[in-house]
């Protein structure tokens, strides 16, 4: 299992090396501290996708002594491995340009990635090759431009959600959402397990 | 001898075709050959071998084990070539050892570079800059390195220039010096077969023909020459398809005794190639 999530490095040696301009550019741009732990989380499980939606990664992964449970396990986990260490090289990064971030700023960047893959995980095994990383790439987008806006429009006509979270304590706000991404990763991690059980090659 | 593989009335239905009730034995310490046209179900078959595809009914089971509790065991024992490069194509060859071998508990790294020297592979040039023959070579060399029992190999010859062909047969041969080793593989270049295989399964249609040792195919099947004029309704049903031209039929039998029988020493009866028995048997396995 430990072998499939290394095999993500070996096999994006070269995108790696993009990673760090690719992340100094979000700082220099001097975007918001989440949004560039979101960023930096996504770039190298997201990119590994863009190989195994290929046929021939499956046949080679599933022709290996691995069960269907471990490959999917190990992109779950590996994702979580993976958003761990881009968060702390962006931490280093954002310490070394001076620019001040909070723990807060962390734990937003790791909820919006962790609830980005959860959603779009399942996806990538249910849609035909090709198309799968281009569209999940422009959601992401479209998603990152205008969900603050829906997000704060929802918040302004909902009044009944916002009081109730409003009315909430700040530990209570926390661990609930920890609990419901991690509930969410969860269902996302099994549902996509029966579905890539249930696939040919 | 035990069987490596075994196929119990395995089904497999796709949309516009269908895998129907094939039951195939896969004999310990023989070389298999798997022929059969393009599209007959060898892919699919070997497809259900390796755990790729589940079959909508049936049995596969591998050193007598079923993938259900023991696919890992299983592909441990198992070594793969496929058709097309399956391999990360910008990789080199060191990164895709890096990434195959520590998912075997037997990977022999030692053994591994024996085969990189002895076909000569480039260890840091992407697998797309190889040739065709060199990704064959590149494949065999990683299903070759953790000591397999069984080598599954899917039309492996193909695409292969004549000479590269022979070179792959010869290191098959060597192979299979070794101990119990057993080799499947399908193809449709049934000369590649008549110098390595020791058993024969004929796939046509989705359906398994049959599965026979070399010797007992040529006891079992004769070519049959002879005048027109020896063809009529009854000694017509002596063949499995005939084919006629102005001068005279050629047939296919499997009835070598029947024919002896009826035509005694009016036709010519020769020992049939594969090439022989695959292309009468597409007539029409019933008899015309």
């Amino acid at each position: 299992m430990f072998n499939l999530i290394r095999r993500d490095v070996i096999l994006q040696k070269r995108q790696l090396l993009l990673f760090i301009p690719f992340i100094l550019f979000f700082i220099i741009m001097d975007s918001h501290p989440a949004l560039t732990f979101l960023i930096a989380s996504i770039f190298i499980p997201f990119n590994t996708y863009a190989y195994d939606e290929k046929v021939e990664t499956n046949i080679l992964l599933n022709s290996l002594p691995y069960t269907r449970t471990e490959i999917i396990a190990s992109r779950y986990l590996g994702a979580i491995v993976y958003m761990v260490l881009a968060i702390g090289v962006t931490s280093l990064a954002l310490f070394a340009f001076n620019k001040p971030f909070t723990i807060i700023d962390i734990a937003i960047g790791s909820s919006l990635f962790l609830l980005f893959a959860a959603f779009t995980f399942p996806l990538f095994h249910i849609f035909k090759p090709g198309y799968i990383s281009t569209v999940v790439m422009i959601s992401f987008l479209l998603l990152a431009a205008i969900g603050p806006a829906i997000v704060l429009f929802l918040a302004e006509h909902l009044t009944a959600i916002t009081d109730f979270i409003n009315g909430l304590s700040v530990p209570v706000l926390y661990i609930g959402g920890t609990l419901v991404i991690m509930l969410l990763y969860f269902i996302s991690w099994g549902t996509t397990t029966v579905i890539y059980q249930r696939k040919a090659f | 001898m035990g069987n490596v593989v075994e196929l119990k009335n395995v089904t497999k239905n796709f949309e516009e075709f269908s895998v129907k009730n094939i039951n195939l034995q896969v004999k310990q310490g023989f070389v298999t050959g798997f022929i059969g046209e393009n599209g007959a179900g060898k892919s699919t078959t070997i497809k259900m071998m390796m755990n790729l595809l589940k079959p909508d009914a049936g049995e596969v089971k591998l050193f007598g084990l079923d993938y259900k509790k023991h696919e890992k065991t299983i592909k441990e024992r198992i070594g793969f070539v496929y058709d097309g490069n399956i391999f990360f194509e910008g990789l080199n060859l060191k990164d895709i050892k890096r990434i195959v071998a520590p998912a075997y508990k037997q990977w022999d790294d030692t053994l591994f570079y024996q085969y990189v020297e002895q076909f000569k592979l480039p260890l840091n040039k992407a697998i797309k800059t190889f040739s065709k023959g060199m990704q064959m070579k590149a494949s065999l060399a990683i299903a070759l390195s953790h000591h397999a029992e069984l080598i599954i190999m899917d039309e492996p010859t193909a695409g292969l220039d004549p000479i590269f062909r022979r070179e792959l047969l010869d290191l098959l041969q060597e192979l299979m010096i070794e101990g119990n080793r057993t080799i499947f593989f399908s193809t449709h270049i049934t000369t590649d077969l008549d110098r390595i295989a020791d058993y024969i399964a004929f796939m046509q249609n989705g359906e398994l023909v049959f599965n026979q040792s070399i010797h007992d195919l040529a006891e079992n099947y004769a070519l049959v020459k002879g005048g027109m004029d020896l063809l009529d309704r009854d000694t017509e049903k002596d063949f499995v398809h005939i084919h006629r031209s102005s001068t005279g039929f050629e047939a296919l039998t499997d009835n070598i005794k029947e024919v002896k029988n009826t035509f005694g020493n009016t036709v010519i009866i020769e020992r049939p190639s594969l090439e022989d028995i695959m292309y009468y048997l597409k007539g029409g396995i019933h008899h015309v």
